[in-house]
């Protein structure tokens, strides 16, 4: 011990306090706590004009200092000269947008008080809170008033804890205006001007008060209206309370109170779960609990009770007279409330029109044959937890007057997401805003008020222009595409993109020592056309044994990603990168992904290689893991990769690699088949670009080639083989995937639909069994009947997700849809986080380097898995999104005849799935004959008979094969461009 | 953009700004207050020791006649250490078993503790009562026993080879704490050193949580720092009485 270094210790004294709160505990007892509270002088007031604080700074245990925030000369207005703000909690709380937003709000001084406040009441906004701290631009400076012995209010007997906090706010505005004053006279730079305090609060009380001790205090109404472009900021202050209350003629049922929902919930009456909406229907939710094993259903605008799709709400279950069934029935917003006026309230929360839907409901729900089909229902009585975010919608046009005054007007925003109500926001600028995609944040949903309350945050720009459609479904889906900061820019090596692999190994790095140098093995990558990020290379290599040496290579991202530096959390909070059509959003900076890591051909980088020695028969002898340095020889496409096999007058060693490579992976495949791999098909288009204009032109499925599975089949073992080894070193932490078996009950629709049109089953027992029973349901006369039962298995299975091995039990790590024990994700770390962490956790089971504790512990494991699911799932949907709205683009050029399959039926419409494209559209019944009352609709068949306009009368089942012309439609009222289709007979 | 909230759910213990929960930086020590000759009439030696809101009394009764043949040994005097924790200590009142697992332990690790520094040879075929009455608790118990027992020992007049004090450090990411409280060692990793006088060498090294290697150094580096200047304070407060005593004397 005798090496270490000593620590100094604090010996300045510190006066101390006592912080005193009364906490309820679970069982409903009250408990007095009383803990310490250090008050010290040391705290620094962070302004570049102070002489004093610097002086006095502490250094942290690295040694460094802080530098000080608020800047020497802040931001000024006419009115008040230049000024430090200080804000208050329900600022913080109610225009965080505000705040965030870059023409406005510098030099914020918060005070500890309104964080502390914060973060009770509000953890996404505490989080945005702490970004813009971090945010150097913005000049945040979080001062620590409760611990600072000049600023430390101690609150008085018969004080309520707001005014108590109040007074500790206004406490800091008067030490900061006296603090800087007496600074500033100090210096010998006499002629500083004085800086204005500047308190923003809503709470008028507090503003008298704080005008009689001297302070300078305005609303946020009055501090906006101050600036010189009010305009536009005045539209963000969210709405405020007092508006509602005029309007008192309807009403939804109040919550429960959050005691008796946790005392419901606990005791069983009620119960939690999150609520989903049905997408094509707005009015029906279904709940998900642990205590059903069916989810539970909510009918109608009143029962779902201003809960949002995805929000965690409680729930109580209605009578079972009460009880319905799904219904089969479309029902779109917009089109139900497209009269309504955003000043005016209808008089009841149901109108008529959503009465008779949900008078039909109950009609079926008596006369139903099919018993089992009626579900428990129920209602939301509380909200636990809102989903809310921004969103994104536009105006919707005849909800706002054509004036072009600019006085404030209420006008409604319809949403991108179909699931939710549109949301009502007051607004100058509605003649402007009026046919662009604007983002909106949502303040409030008063009981009273048949729609959510919200503000206008900013617009993105006209509707369907490619830039603001993009960044649209960015937002939409919650997809960090801001560049990269500074400080995370400053993690990256400093040679830029002229970073090397030292050449001289055995220059005195121990890391590096330990690197297994490949270069002289004949390795390639395999990727599709045009990818830049290179993940992975293979190589294969004859032994004097007969056997194979086979390697996957994988780029060593952890080399350049240490954990806990500004890059990996950047990294670990955008979870994937996100791939449209023409736009990759990439989780790490353009440095990395497409050149130090990426594996580019000709040359050396670092990598981690597995190693396998491999039977020609396809067994595995041996496994090694080792970081490596390689040369790629070659980066091929699929295609190139297989005309070259399959070239035979191609004899160089590489292609003999390669050849045994596809020979290997085609063992491999037949193996995981035989033990129940399955093969989901869902339709993978692609678009295609035109190359000048960047305008989409034609859509293709992707094809597969032998080369795809090759690179998978080595991909697919690799992960399989180091999901073993890290899980047998961090048996409760180890990074890995798993898929569940989908619950038999998923299938039922399926089932039934398919026995009662075709006469067929899929089979749950097991994934081999589910494999041959999809094998097995075949039509002799529709070869694409089998890959559209495939594609509706896939929406029948649950997703799989990434967990830390000490969350479930061995037998719960299996990998359904590929068969295996146990599954990681290895083999892209470039785009994925969760391969990083693999990689790491993999790093130091094989003794290279330590691994950092935040992977180690279990409860931040389970945090960080908690996000890259998130992250992956909203990945996958902008993707998705993406693609269609690019088919939409290239429909909007040609409409035409295609060919279509039925995938639902409703009692008022059905739903066509057009294979050509990967498109799903809806035809309405008003579309398919002419008297929607002579259409029948028979449940227990999936069938809908009605007569065609031309008179002839038709039946429609599902899986039908019919003809539909496809084209593309822009709604004018909601601006969302639609695949319209229309059946031919 | 809205950021994950659940990874901001932890309690903020370690604020970006570089101070606790309670207004400390990452290597203050809480207040520590102690006292000897508390219980002058009752006993042979006897503390008062208080770390934040830790709060332990000592009583050593010894070198005596020890309770019987399993308290003899022929070589040197056997201690033995008793802690009693009041049902009013922690937050929420509970009844702690006397000889309870935990306790026991406790009991132990005392006893081995002080049995590095006491020069237990010069009092063959005796025994040292040590009892501890845990008044408080809010985090640091074991250090705040083996503190108050050093104490209790000195004014009992038991030669030792020097103070034991000790005290605990937890690790926070890559921080280094000193000195935790509850709510810290709930959420931390950390251990607990005692350090024989302004040395190096350790009495006692507890730890009963996981730390990585890399962390340990740093950690156990700032514990016997703050051990240093314990022993500091302690030492100040026996010279404090010392001196006091000799004023008595004097004017007797």
């Amino acid at each position: 011990m005798s090496t270490t270094v000593k620590r100094s210790i604090e010996t300045k004294s510190l006066s101390i306090s006592s912080k005193v709160f009364v906490r309820s505990s679970k069982s409903g007892n009250a408990t007095k706590i009383v803990r310490e509270q250090y008050l010290r002088n040391d705290i620094p007031c962070s302004s570049k004009l102070c002489l004093i604080c610097p002086l006095n700074v502490q250094a942290d245990v690295n040694g460094v200092v802080k530098p000080f925030v608020l800047s020497e000369d802040p931001n000024r207005t006419k009115q008040l000269g230049s000024h430090y703000i200080v804000i208050d909690a329900n600022i913080a709380i109610q225009a965080i947008d505000l705040l965030e937003h870059k023409a406005t709000f510098y030099d914020i001084i918060v005070p500890q008080t309104v964080l502390d406040e914060v973060r009770n009441r509000s953890l996404p906004i505490y989080a945005r809170l702490r970004s813009l701290v971090k945010d150097e631009d913005k000049r945040y400076y979080i001062f620590h008033n409760e611990f600072r012995r000049d600023t430390f209010v101690q609150r008085q007997p018969k004080e309520s804890i707001n005014d108590r906090n109040d007074r500790a706010i206004r406490r800091v505005c008067a030490w900061y205006k006296s603090h800087l004053e007496e600074s500033v006279s100090n210096s010998d730079r006499p002629n500083l001007k004085i800086l204005k305090i500047v308190l923003i609060t809503n709470d008028f009380d507090n503003r008298t008060k704080a005008k009689a001790e001297g302070i300078t205090a305005l609303s946020l109404r009055e501090y906006i209206g101050s600036l010189p472009d009010s305009e536009t900021l005045l539209d963000m202050i969210p709405t405020e309370d007092q508006l509602n209350n005029k309007r008192k003629e309807f009403s939804f049922p109040e919550h429960f109170p959050m005691s008796r929902l946790m005392g419901g919930v606990k005791n069983k009456t009620l119960y939690q779960g999150a609520l989903n909406t049905n997408q094509y229907n707005f009015l029906e939710a279904t709940v998900s609990t642990p205590a059903y094993p069916k989810p539970l259903l909510i009918l109608g605008l009143e029962n779902i009770n201003r809960a949002f799709n995805g929000d965690s709400v409680v729930v109580e279950l209605l009578p079972q007279s009460e009880w319905k069934q799904p219904s089969t029935q479309i029902v779109d917003e917009e089109e139900l409330s497209k009269n309504d006026d955003a000043t005016n309230e209808i008089s009841s929360v149901i109108t008529e029109q959503e009465r008779k839907i949900l008078g039909q409901e109950a009609l079926d729900a008596q006369t139903s044959s099919a018993e089992f089909k009626i579900q428990p229902t129920a209602k939301v009585v509380g909200i636990i937890k809102r989903s809310w975010r921004y969103y994104v919608g536009h105006i919707v046009p005849n909800s706002t007057t054509s004036d072009k005054t600019s006085s404030t007007k209420s006008v409604f925003v319809q949403l991108m997401d179909r699931c939710l109500p549109r949301i009502r926001i007051r607004t100058r600028q509605s003649a402007t805003l009026v046919g662009k995609r604007i983002v909106v944040a949502i303040d409030s949903w008063p009981a009273n008020s048949r729609y959510p309350e919200g503000h206008f945050v900013r617009a993105l720009g006209e509707i369907e222009t490619k830039e603001a459609e993009t960044e649209a479904l960015l937002l939409e889906h919650d997809v960090e595409y801001r560049p990269f900061s500074k400080t995370v820019l400053d993690c990256l090596p400093k040679e830029g993109h002229d970073w090397k692999v030292p050449e001289n190994l055995d220059n005195g790095d121990e890391q590096l020592k330990k690197r297994k140098d490949l270069r002289d093995l004949l390795v390639c990558s395999i990727d599709p056309v045009g990818c830049q990020d290179i993940d992975d290379a293979l190589h294969a290599k004859m032994l004097p044994n007969g056997n194979h040496q086979v390697g996957v290579h994988i780029a060593d991202v952890g080399h350049f990603v240490k954990a806990n530096t500004p890059l990996d959390d950047e990294g670990a909070s955008r979870g994937t990168s996100v791939y449209l059509v023409d736009k990759r959003i990439d989780m790490l900076p353009m440095l990395l992904g497409t050149d130090l890591c990426s594996l580019k051909p000709y040359v050396e980088r670092f990598a981690f290689s597995v190693l396998w020695e491999i039977t020609p028969e396809g067994e595995i002898v041996k496994t090694d893991f080792t970081k490596s340095i390689i040369r790629s020889r070659e980066a091929f496409s699929y295609e190139q990769a297989q005309i070259r096999i399959d070239d035979d007058s191609q004899q160089d060693e590489l292609t003999q690699g390669m050849r045994v490579l596809l020979k290997i992976s085609k063992k491999l495949k037949q193996e995981r088949i035989n033990a129940g791999a399955l093969n989901l098909a869902s339709p993978e288009v692609k678009v295609h670009m035109d190359s000048e204009t960047s305008d989409p032109g034609d859509v293709e499925i992707k094809k597969l080639l032998d080369t795809n599975s090759l690179v998978e089949e080595f991909m697919l073992l690799a992960n399989i083989s180091v999901a073993k080894k890290i899980y047998e070193s961090f048996p409760q932490t180890a990074m890995l995937r798993r898929h569940g078996s989908p619950p038999a009950t998923n299938f039922e629709i399926l089932n039934d639909q398919l026995r009662v049109r075709k006469n067929m089953t899929v089979s749950l027992e097991s994934s081999r069994a589910l494999a041959d029973s999809l094998d097995r349901c075949v039509d002799v006369k529709e070869p694409f009947f089998n890959t559209l039962v495939r594609i509706m298995a896939t929406r029948c299975m649950l997703a799989a997700e990434y967990f830390s091995s000490g969350s479930y039990a061995y037998p719960e790590f299996r990998h359904y849809g590929l068969a295996s024990e146990i599954y990681t994700h290895f083999t892209s770390p470039i785009r994925r986080y969760a391969d990083i962490v693999a990689h790491r956790q993999l790093a130091a089971a094989i003794g290279y380097e330590t691994l950092a504790q935040s992977h180690r512990e279990k409860d931040k494991m389970e945090r960080i898995c908690g996000n890259i699911n998130k992250r992956h799932r909203n990945a996958q949907f902008a993707g998705r999104a993406s693609i269609e709205y690019y088919v939409g683009q290239v429909l909007k050029a040609s409409e035409s005849e295609q060919e279509g399959f039925v995938i639902k039926v409703f009692s008022n419409g059905i739903v066509i799935l057009v294979p050509k494209f990967g498109v799903e559209g809806l035809i309405h019944i008003e579309d398919l004959c002419g008297d929607p009352t002579s259409s029948e609709f028979d449940e227990s068949t999936y069938c809908l008979n009605f007569t065609e306009k031309s008179g002839t009368k038709r039946q429609i089942a599902i899986f039908d094969k019919v003809k539909v012309f496809v084209k593309s439609e822009k709604d004018e009222s909601t601006g969302r461009r639609k695949v319209r289709m229309s059946l031919l007979s | 953009m809205i950021l994950d909230a659940d990874s901001f759910l932890e309690k903020c213990i370690y604020s970006p700004e570089g101070l606790r929960a309670d207004g400390r930086r990452w290597n203050e020590l809480r207040q520590f207050k102690c006292q000897i000759n508390t219980h002058a009439n009752s006993s042979d030696g006897s503390s008062y020791v208080e770390q934040g809101y830790s709060k332990v009394v000592c009583i050593v009764n010894g070198p005596k006649e020890p309770d019987g043949r399993s308290h003899t040994f022929l070589d040197k005097a056997c201690i033995s250490v008793e802690v009693n924790i009041a049902s009013f200590s922690t937050v929420d009142r509970k009844k702690v078993v006397r000889n309870n697992k935990r306790v026991q332990e406790l009991n132990t690790t005392i006893q081995r503790t002080l049995e590095e520094a006491v020069l237990s040879h010069l009092y063959p075929r005796t025994q040292i009562d040590i009892s501890i009455q845990v008044l408080q608790q809010d985090g640091g118990l074991l250090p705040t026993c083996v503190n108050a027992a050093t104490l209790a020992l000195i004014d009992a007049g038991i030669p030792m080879v020097d103070y034991v004090s000790a005290c605990s450090a937890g690790i926070y990411d890559t921080t280094p704490l000193l000195d935790l409280n509850t709510m810290e060692e709930n959420d931390l990793a950390f251990l607990t050193v005692g350090v024989i006088g302004k040395s190096d060498s350790l009495a006692l090294l507890m730890m009963e949580t996981r730390m990585s290697m890399d962390n340990l150094e740093p950690v156990m580096a700032i514990a016997i720092a703050g051990s240093h200047s314990i022993r500091d304070i302690m030492d100040r407060e026996v010279r404090r009485h010392g001196k006091q005593r000799l004023a008595k004397k004097g004017n007797m």
